[in-house]
């Protein structure tokens, strides 16, 4: 008998043994972090993947900016996540757009940091240096446009310069905006320095020494924008000189000049011309665009004969331009005919002149989501006209050249020329000029006119349901989820519950 | 049937465990093995000497209907002598005794002794109502369930197939106190979700772990959405199912430790007993429908109201417009060109006219819904000689859905053969292979087919029909352009799952000492399931145009592949001992290892398909950018190994001690917090045993029982505890643009991910009373899930806006009750009942050291919250705006009151529950909780003469839904889609009723984002089932047939609830949070539950 036992244990031991390695389980779909950073084909696909959220900016910049401007005035077949947006209630603490913005934009943080500690400890295994740096610059222009982003959104947000765990962060406030910014140009400014001064081929649409230091004039022009009292983007840092002398590195460095034609800029078979200083890249099939069905009434697929599928889920809604708009464009100071307006509006769909800027019907994807056209970020006539912007502050140049440079625009535009051009004429232009591209609200904001011109747009177009806009409404609200996950961590910005 | 006794050293005391224990490892047990057995004495001084004369005995026996009972085994007392009773129940033997006494035992009939007197015996045996001597499957093993310490509830599925039942869930509603049958779908082929006890995890799932014939299933998680996709009971035939234990407490179920926290149901198939074959033949036939629509307007109604609408519409909308008005004068008016309808401002004017010329009225649900026929056939053969058993079927049930072009096949065979190699040495295997056709055309969930039926304004042209909108076909004007004709569309829509099953055990038992045993089984588990799917852009919004050109363009396509292997190993050990008459031990250890591989395959159209005839991707074409399908597959592992072990005391039969321990070691959880223990202990108390009751006529049974334990769940993700990448590509290139490769990290890893364990303290009382007639069980519980695996929101700064963590608790606790009894019990007339109710309260106890309410928002309904977890509620609670009457003049006039802006007099009026004069998302309240708080079953079963009747009633009370389905069509009317019949009662200025269920038609006023309004009570009541049998036997003449049953059924015929917002209160369709960190199934439009008549007959051979 007890050998019969003898047996039995050993043979239970045996098996215990060999069970035990099976407890170790490693994902065969899907890579497990320890097993990267071996080689610089890993690295590469890291930087990627930080790119990557950039795919979530145009979404930011047409319903967060555009949305938010004077440049829609949309009509709501129900009760849509957007509405408080557009119609400035504080009650949107809660609204997917505004959460998606925080979370998609530190995720993009978060994956950058990800890298940048890799690159500092296991760098070494790409074996070579000048390819270490322009990974670290790459990464760190994505961490300032991601920051950037986050501050123009809403104020001020915790510094993250390396992967934090979830319990460290209870214990990491929001940083006050200045320190923000510092944080942004020193990220901004090393990425300058450090990054090719162009890309080619395969590589066409990485980020560049030109589109670090384009945005980094941006960066020190929104800072010295007024700050309405809140904590927002505007500090009155006077910083126009810094940022002109960037803006004239762009201006007069190759490879950039300024487009002959308007809607060549945005075809879909001339991505990447030398207007385009920095894009968000997108293609059919393999990483498509949602963005030029976002302000698109569905009724005008179908109405195209296009399944709704194209469409962008708002069911009856419309996205109409505001009447003071197309007044802009078709009553033109200066006579001629504005071919941006055409162009950028369906001024012959006749339920609502929608934006159709970036909508080519022989061109489209599989879906709605999935059109192969670039988002443009920053481009040559952006950095003209901020250059003007600086001088009008004050920022060395001539009343002159400020006139020659909006005149430029409008005259590729059809329209006749103006003189003396002032802030506001100047922003005017900028409307016209970048409808659906997402800057108008950030102009608004920028130049001290997100109160005054907002309200008195809303009289002006006879809108009762659009609220007044306070000085609280310059940034968002802190998603509310992010202040019930550490009571008492965050406070919310003022003006919003 | 022969049986011989034990020939052994042994007396009785020690042989009648020794025989429970052994026979229960190896998973075959015989109720009528072990009766036979307790009738077994000593023969050791049996051999009379002496003078010996034979007689010859002859006999007939009977049951309790005066029915020859063929195969009784008629055993000679105090002699090795045993005959069978032939096809008409007689017997014959000869007996050397001088006073024989005979024994007759049948299965599931009172064993009877009785002289033989010289006369011939006619012998009647009693069915034995005595559920004491009942076997129970436990854990590893059976116990009679006299000792049982622990919950556990017991399904006799006896009857299972004397009913017209496809799934085995559905044999088990209303059963069993404390388990929960969740009937979400009416989809035919569709599995259904079972709760015991309550829902005690947040995030991990809450499905029971289910174990069939020892083989523990791989666990298949509701999805979000609320559907439960490759169910471990899928393709089982209801009809092989012998029992089914459900071990509710931690004490029966910690054995199963690891995954035993949301309870076991243990399944147990037919076995073979020794004796001639049985034959059995079933079949039944019936035909289904749905039990009840959902209550939208009918056309006349619609058309009324729209007609109401676009008038009064038209009357507001400008000075000098008048109801009077032609759709002519209206355009006019409008400055609309000749011909142009303004849809809200005016009507179609054959509404008006008699007989709406051009126009069919139609009921978008008629069109959809049919009467169903199904058949199923089932027939087995079981049987065996003294060292061989076996029990063979096969079934075949084609089962119609009452959704059109939704049917289910399933094609089954099992064999469970088992057979003694020798003394000592026992082999046997169970092999089941299925396979099971289901097709299931999209329809439930949100903007789905059943959703539109409610939506689609019931109006159509007459000259397109139910095709209204698709085939080319325009749209009725005033009608959504976006919603074309459902009926077309489940006409050419294909989802076809195809589902090919292997389950197998093989095992061994092999006896190494007496009373030390060692049984080794090999278990797997093949599942292979196909699913095609296709849409035709005859039915899809937008294809018009290139219906023509190119069919089949913009039709989609999908063909999925998913593997599952389920591959595991169990050794175990038992031994048993009696010592000193007085203490009985048994205890059993093993050892387990368990592997699950899972594979997947998706390939799907990306550029639609050639033309609209060939449906499989060979027909796919190329997207503009080239590319024809996209494609990807996956596969994962997870293992388990764990040790385990069990100590059985009892003391006089009377002091019953239990205890186990359970060591388990997923892959799912990282190396150093791997293992988790699972111990449970319980004792029982047999208070009838004891000398001052034991006396007492009145109390057949009394025993006390008390338990605690602890057990787990691992119900999450394979790769959870693992960082892991994910690819999260971009392109470059600009205008040749080409993918750039991307990784990024995946989630936050948590590599000190453990088990959420749920610690049950149980009470429980079972007595029985008059001879048994009447058996009652109380249970008091209390569960505690603890280190809950928990999506705990944590700072998007982090990267991510959840984490999965082992943080918080929920508590469910309440009473379980259940009666059976038999009420009465004369020759001709029987009449048994089975009532249960059980009450449950849950609670979520903790959320982790901040302990912040947790709010989640839905998709579908904007920014406020409308589900809330917060400490001292039940989870998922829903967190509303409530609605409390109907503005008045007054209440306008009044600024006080609080109002949304454009509200008017007739609109609905909200509470202002802070009191600051708005309606904002912080006068949201608490409005309802999704679980029950109580459910209940009642099962009568009479039988008279040949007739039997069985009823069946269950019902809940006490939770409630709240419906995005509801919230949908719960419109103040449309000129251009159909509403909720709620509205055929409403508020107008002329009759102004403040008790309409909901204000005016056409408010113009935004909505709170969720109000009360949605939520529904979800108590009902259901007649199951009403059987009417009638027992043929005496029809037949022929000695072949052993017997003969004609039934008719009614299943869910009769019921009633009180959800207006939807077709079934139980309906889950869709994650209708949109958050995969916080799913949340709920009805977005459902299939309503069936109801079907049936015919079906049973014959033994």
């Amino acid at each position: 008998m007890n050998t019969k036992l003898y047996l039995l244990f050993f043979t239970l031991a045996v098996v215990f043994s060999s069970c035990e390695k099976q407890l170790e389980q490693v994902p065969e779909s899907s890579l497990a972090t320890d097993n990267f950073y071996t080689n610089n084909n890993d690295f590469l696909q890291a930087v990627n993947g930080a790119y990557s959220q950039l795919s979530a900016y145009p979404s930011q910049a047409l319903w967060l900016g555009e949305m938010r401007s004077d440049n829609i005035n949309a009509t709501s077949d129900g009760n849509r996540d957007w509405d408080g947006i557009n119609n400035f209630t504080p009650n949107i603490t809660t609204v997917g757009f505004i959460s998606t913005a925080w979370k998609s934009n530190f995720n993009g943080i978060y994956n950058v940091n990800n890298v940048l500690s890799a690159l500092e400890t296991k760098g070494s295994v790409i074996g070579n240096e000048a390819t270490v740096t322009r990974y670290t610059a790459e990464c760190r222009f994505l961490r300032g446009f991601y920051y950037f982003q986050l501050l123009r959104l809403f104020g001020e947000v915790p510094i993250l310069s390396t992967v934090k765990s979830a319990q460290e962060l209870n214990s990491i406030p929001r940083s006050p905006v200045a320190d923000v910014y510092a944080f942004i140009e020193a990220d901004l400014t090393y990425a300058a320095a450090n990054l090719p001064a162009s890309f080619s081929g395969t590589d066409v649409g990485r980020a560049t020494a030109s589109a670090a230091k384009g945005i980094l004039g941006l960066v020190y022009l929104t800072k010295s924008g007024p700050d309405y009292g809140v904590k927002g983007p505007g500090l009155n840092s006077n910083e126009y000189a810094k940022a002109s002398a960037l803006f004239d590195q762009i201006i007069t460095g190759s490879p950039f000049s300024f487009g002959t034609s308007y809607s060549s800029i945005f075809s879909y078979s001339n991505e990447n011309n030398s207007e385009v200083v920095f894009d968000v890249q997108f293609a059919s099939s393999l990483n498509g665009a949602g963005f030029p069905s976002h302000l698109a009434p569905v009724a005008f697929w179908t109405s195209q004969g296009i399944s709704n599928t194209y469409g962008n889920g708002y069911g009856a809604s419309t996205f109409p331009v505001t009447k003071s708009l197309v007044t802009s464009y078709t009553t033109n100071t200066g006579g001629g005919t504005d071919v941006r307006y055409p162009f950028n509006v369906a001024t012959t769909y006749t339920v609502s002149p929608f934006i159709k800027k970036y909508i080519d019907l022989t061109k489209k994807g599989t879906t709605g989501k999935d059109w192969p056209i670039n988002f443009i970020v920053l481009r040559y006539t952006d950095v003209l006209l901020m250059k003007a912007e600086c001088i009008l502050h004050g920022a060395g140049g001539t009343q002159a050249d400020a006139d020659a440079i909006v005149n430029k625009v409008r005259t590729r535009a059809g329209i006749g020329t103006i003189a003396n051009v002032t802030l506001e004429t100047l922003m005017a232009e900028r409307q016209r000029e970048f409808l659906g591209e997402g800057l108008r609200w950030n102009d608004l904001v920028r130049e001290g006119f997100a109160l005054t011109q907002m309200n008195a747009w809303r009289i002006a177009d006879g809108i009762t349901k659009i609220n007044p806009v306070v000085a609280d409404y310059v940034i968002y609200p802190v998603p509310a989820a992010e202040l019930q996950t550490t009571p008492g961590l965050y406070t919310q910005n003022p003006g919003y519950n | 049937m022969k049986i011989t006794g034990n020939s052994g050293e042994h007396d009785c005391a020690s042989t009648l465990p020794k025989a429970f224990l052994v026979l229960g490892l190896m998973g075959i047990l015989s109720v009528s093995f072990v009766q036979a057995t307790t009738g077994i004495r000593p023969e050791k001084n049996n051999t009379k000497s002496g003078l010996q004369h034979a007689v010859t005995i002859k006999g007939n026996v009977t049951d309790e209907k005066n029915l020859p009972l063929p195969g009784a085994s008629v055993r000679v007392k105090n002699s090795k002598q045993v005959v069978s009773t032939d096809k008409n129940g007689d017997f014959q033997l000869v007996s050397t005794e001088d006073q024989p006494v005979l024994i007759f035992t049948y299965l599931g009939y009172k064993t009877k002794e009785l002289s033989y007197t010289g006369q011939a015996l006619s012998v009647r045996l009693e069915p034995d109502q005595s559920a004491l001597d009942e076997v129970v499957v436990v854990g590893y093993g059976t116990q009679k369930k006299s000792d049982v310490l622990g919950a556990v509830a017991s399904f006799n599925a006896k009857n299972v197939e004397e009913k017209p039942i496809t799934r085995v869930e559905q044999a088990l509603i209303g059963q069993m106190a404390g388990v929960q049958v969740k009937q979400q779908t009416g989809m035919v082929g569709a599995a259904l979700s079972i709760q015991v006890r309550g829902a005690g995890s947040i995030t991990a799932g809450n499905e029971p772990l289910y174990v069939l014939d020892g083989f523990p299933l791989d666990v298949a998680s509701q999805s979000a959405a609320g559907g439960i996709s490759g169910s471990p009971l899928d393709n089982l035939n209801p009809n092989d199912i012998e029992s089914v234990q459900v071990l509710k407490d931690a004490a029966a179920g910690a054995i199963y430790g690891s995954r035993a926290a949301n309870g076991v149901v243990i399944i147990t198939t037919k076995r073979g007993v020794a004796g001639k074959a049985r034959i059995s033949f079933n079949a039944n036939s019936g035909v289904s429908e749905v039990s009840r629509k959902l209550d939208v307007l009918s056309a006349e109604e619609w058309v009324a109201q729209a007609t109401e609408l676009a008038n009064a519409s038209w009357v507001a909308s400008g000075a000098g417009r008048t109801a009077s008005q032609t759709n002519a004068q209206r355009a006019a008016i409008l400055a609309l060109p000749a011909g142009t309808i303004n849809t809200t401002y005016m009507t179609d004017p054959r509404w008006a006219q008699e007989g709406h010329p051009g126009l069919d009225y139609v009921d978008w649900q008629d069109a959809v819904y049919r009467k169903a026929l199904y058949q199923n056939y089932e027939m087995s053969a079981s049987g065996g000689s003294e060292n061989v058993h076996y029990f063979i079927s096969g079934n075949y049930l084609n089962q119609n859905g009452t959704l059109i072009k939704s049917n289910y096949k399933n094609y089954g065979l099992r064999a469970n053969i088992e057979a003694n190699a020798s003394k000592k040495l026992k082999f046997g295997i169970n092999l089941a292979p299925s396979y099971s056709i289901n097709n299931a055309p999209p329809a439930e969930g949100k903007d789905n087919q059943l959703m539109k039926i409610a939506q689609m304004v019931p109006v159509v042209e007459s000259s397109v029909g139910l095709n209204t909108g698709a085939y080319g076909n325009s749209t009725y004007t005033w009608s959504s352009p976006r919603l074309i004709s459902p009926y077309a569309f489940l006409e050419t829509a294909i989802n076809s799952v195809k589902t090919s099953r292997l389950l197998t055990s093989v095992y061994a038992d092999y006896q190494i000492i007496n009373g030390l045993s060692l049984k080794s089984t090999v278990n797997y588990d093949n599942v292979d399931r196909n699913t095609s799917q296709y849409t035709s852009d005859q039915a899809t919004v937008g294809a018009a145009e290139s219906l023509f050109t190119n069919p089949g363009l913009l039709s989609t396509g999908a063909y999925i592949v998913t593997k599952k292997q389920n591959f595991l190993n169990e050794n175990t050990l038992n031994y048993t001992k009696t010592i000193a008459q007085d203490h009985k031990i048994s205890a059993i250890a093993g050892v387990s290892y368990n592997i699950v591989h899972t594979e997947g395959v998706r390939l799907e159209t990306a550029g639609g398909f050639a033309n609209d005839i060939i449906k499989t991707l060979s027909n796919a074409i190329a997207n503009p950018a080239g590319v024809t399908t996209t494609g990807t597959s996956t596969a994962s592992n997870n293992t388990l190994f764990s040790y385990y072990s069990r100590l059985q005391y009892a003391f006089k039969d009377r002091y019953l001690l239990s205890g186990t321990i359970r060591r388990d070691a997923s892959s799912k959880f990282g190396s150093e917090n791997r293992w988790g223990t699972f111990p449970s202990v319980s004792a029982g108390w047999k208070v009838s045993e004891e000398s001052f009751l034991k006396d007492v006529k009145v109390i057949s049974d009394l025993k006390l029982r008390a338990s605690w334990g602890k057990s787990g769940n691992n119900n999450i993700g394979d790769y959870n505890a693992i960082a892991t990448l994910v690819n999260s590509n971009y392109v470059f290139g600009g205008n040749t643009p080409t993918t750039a490769t991307g990784q990024v990290v995946s989630g936050l890893a948590n590599k000190a991910l453990k088990w959420e364990t749920s610690g049950t303290y149980d009470l429980g009382l079972d007595l029985s009373l008059f001879a048994n007639r009447i058996n009652f069980t109380f249970d008091a519980y209390h569960k505690k899930n603890s280190d809950l695996l928990l999506n705990l929101p944590v700072l998007s700064a982090s990267g991510f806006s959840t984490s999965l963590q082992n943080i918080g608790a929920v508590v469910n606790k309440g009473l379980e009750f259940s009666l059976n009894t038999v009420n009465v019990k004369t020759a001709d007339f029987q009449w048994s009942m089975n009532a249960n109710i059980a009450f449950n309260k849950n609670t979520v106890t903790d959320l982790g050291p901040t302990h912040a309410d947790i709010e989640i928002a839905s998709a579908y309904s904007g920014s406020n919250a409308p589900y809330l977890l917060r400490e001292g509620l039940p989870a998922f609670s829903y967190y509303i705006t409530k609605t409390n009457g109907i503005l008045t003049a007054a209440d306008i006039a009044d600024p006080s009151v609080a109002k949304l802006a454009n509200q008017t007099v007739g609109d609905a009026k909200y509470l202002d529950a802070n009191g600051d004069g708005k309606i904002t998302a912080a006068d949201r309240v608490v409005g309802g909780q999704p679980t029950p708080k109580y459910t209940w079953g009642w099962t009568n079963t009479f039988k008279y003469k040949d007739f039997d009747l069985g009823v069946q009633v269950y019902g809940q009370h006490g939770g409630s839904i709240l419906s995005y389905f509801g919230r949908a069509i719960d419109f103040s009317g449309s000129t251009t889609a159909n509403v909720l019949g709620v509205w055929r009662d409403h508020w107008t200025a002329a009759s102004p009723d403040a008790n309409a269920p909901r204000g005016k038609l056409g408010a113009t006023y935004t909505y709170p984002n969720v109000t009360s309004d949605w939520i529904y009570s979800t108590d009902y009541f259901r007649v199951q089932n009403i059987t009417l049998g009638y027992n043929l036997k005496k029809l037949f003449k022929t000695p072949a047939i052993g017997s003969a049953r004609i039934y008719v059924s009614l299943e869910n015929y009769f019921s009633h609830d009180k959800y207006k917002g939807g077709a079934n209160p139980e309906a889950q369709n869709t994650n209708v949070s949109g958050d995969t960190s916080y799913g949340i199934s709920g009805d977005y439009g459902s299939m309503p539950l069936s109801k079907t008549a049936s015919i079906g007959v049973n014959f033994g051979f």
